[in-house]
């Protein structure tokens, strides 16, 4: 579980990038961190893991404060950066020397995992493409078996059957007692993948919601006419008319699509935070 | 298990800091030991073996462990390194610990056997050379021999081999990129600006300055000849210790609490 209270961090003391942020993530859900470049995604992320300090506020991640980066903290949480690190080892070399630091990695699952996203043993892990690469990081941070697994823009380098096989293996592995983050402003390879979105936008925690709430409270439909402008969160044409959110007055059953919504917070957070208020 | 210390999560961490760049751990101080070896040969040939013992030996512990110590924090020259570096569920002493036993212990005790070996082998050879039933055979004889490590040169070149790699440590973890080239430019700066403002205080003070070397002498000249101001004992001997020990201290003691406060 990760609880962050009045959280506020900067880069510069004046400058904070998040004010008083308070943030509750519960483990059994599969969260999207949305947010447009330099909103804070990765600093948020950071923050968990205990890489950057937070001005002022606290943050628990699993019972610890992740500043003081104890082992036991690190042996339940696993953080995958957009750009990932191999040294020059074979896939072996790298679970031999890596992976006794985790006391629940699981070495049958760990070669399923590279078989199912394809990652070949060829020779030494720098001499794979990047997309290899972050496809062996992602494998070998799943089967780590951390209680919480944060990943910066995972499928930035991913090629599109990988980025399904990736949703794939994210969504069979994802137990209860799990708690996976995922940021990103890719937002379509999130779809059918998480559970509750979260958006961030100018250091402003904008959206925390259910994908079952969004569909609530929202309506995502295509329209022939702009009728009532003043009641649509967000519109963009489209071939049949115009794709629309607006709030769902009538308990009309929608698909959320994440990127409108996220047009939709993000143009309208006003209006969004009193439909999402309560 | 400790969230301080264990032995075996140090030990896994050892095992992987040497193994995980295995090239560039043992390949440069292989190169190390190569370029101190030629080092060796061409100033003993050229000079004498006394002085290339000294250039050798001090250049070979001070200068190698300086290059080597940068490469114990190489990790924060990419995002990627630096945030798989400090996320490794192993505490911050322990990671420390692991650099002091790597540039504070391994690596002068490996490169005082390769120095012994060497030298020994050059002084042999030197030995073996000469003429028994030559002119001065015993004078020649006895002018070279075995570097001692308990000698003067090695006395001043110990703590400086510890200040020099502290402040190694330091600056891998101040500059995330070309730490070594970055580092040895601020030692640089701050080793003359120091000798600057030494030599600046001791011209304001005295006339006719020669020499003025910080927290050690002012030489002085006086008509031809020249004259050394010193510390008196009562200052000297707590700046010696300070030095010594205290100096070398403080810089572990900073990279220390520069790691564990490292964010990236």
């Amino acid at each position: 579980m990760i609880e962050i209270q009045n959280l506020s961090f900067g880069y510069k003391k004046r400058n904070l990038l998040y004010k008083n942020l308070n943030l509750k993530l519960e483990v059994g859900s599969i969260y999207g961190l949305l947010g447009k470049n330099g909103a804070g995604k990765s600093t948020l992320l950071k923050n968990f893991i205990g890489l950057l300090f937070p001005t002022s506020g606290n943050i628990a991640v699993n019972g610890f404060i992740p500043k003081k980066r104890w082992p036991a903290f690190l042996e339940t949480i696993y953080f995958i950066p957009e750009e990932v690190y191999v040294p020059a080892l074979t896939i072996d070399g790298y679970k031999n020397l890596f992976a006794p630091f985790y006391p629940k990695f699981n070495d049958e699952q760990f070669y399923s995992y590279l078989d199912q996203l394809d990652v070949k043993d060829k020779g030494k892990l720098n001499s794979l493409s990047f997309g290899q690469q972050k496809k062996f990081i992602i494998a070998f941070a799943l089967a780590c078996n951390t209680r919480v697994l944060l990943l910066d823009e995972p499928t930035n380098g991913l090629d599109i059957p990988s980025k399904i096989k990736f949703r794939k293996l994210i969504a069979s592995v994802f137990t209860d007692d799990k708690l996976i983050f995922i940021s990103t402003h890719q937002i379509r390879d999130l779809d059918n993948l998480i559970d509750r979105v979260i958006i961030v936008d100018n250091g402003e925690l904008l959206l925390n919601a259910s994908v079952g709430d969004i569909a609530e409270r929202l309506c995502f439909k295509t329209v022939s006419e702009l009728e009532r402008p003043d009641e649509i969160l967000y519109s963009e044409e489209s071939l049949k008319g115009f794709s629309v959110v607006t709030k769902n007055i009538n308990a009309e059953d929608s698909k959320v699509n994440l990127e409108h919504l996220f047009n939709a917070i993000t143009e309208k957070p006003v209006i969004a935070k009193a439909i999402f208020k309560n | 298990m400790s969230n301080t210390f264990n032995l075996k999560r140090f030990g896994l961490l050892f095992k992987k800091t040497l193994l995980e760049k295995p090239m560039q751990m043992f390949g440069f101080t292989g190169l190390i030991f190569l370029f101190i070896l030629i080092v060796y040969y061409i100033i003993k040939t050229f000079v004498n073996f006394q002085v290339a013992q000294n250039v050798s030996f001090l250049w070979g512990l001070v200068g190698g462990d300086f290059i080597l110590a940068s490469f114990v924090f190489n990790y924060f020259s990419s995002t990627a390194g630096g945030s798989s570096y400090l996320t490794l569920p192993v505490s911050n002493l322990e990671k420390w610990l692991c650099a002091v036993l790597i540039a504070a212990i391994l690596y002068p005790l490996i490169f005082m056997i390769f120095y012994r070996v060497m030298d020994a082998g050059f002084v042999a050879a030197y030995h073996n050379s000469l003429d028994p039933n030559g002119p001065f055979y015993k004078i020649r004889y006895d002018s070279v021999y075995l570097f001692s490590f308990t000698g003067r040169l090695p006395r001043i070149v110990y703590p400086m081999f510890l200040i020099f790699s502290g402040l190694m440590l330091i600056g891998s973890l101040y500059f995330n990129k070309v730490a070594l080239v970055k580092t040895a430019l601020a030692v640089c700066i701050l080793f003359f600006g120091l000798y600057g403002l030494n030599y600046l205080f001791a011209e304001f003070m005295f006339s006719n300055i020669d020499d003025a070397f910080p927290f050690q002498h002012v030489a002085i000249l006086v008509g031809k000849e020249v004259g050394s101001v010193e510390l008196p004992k009562n200052v000297h001997d707590p700046v010696w210790y300070f030095i010594n020990y205290g100096l070398p201290v403080i810089l572990w003691g900073v990279s220390f609490i520069r790691l564990r406060e490292k964010e990236f």
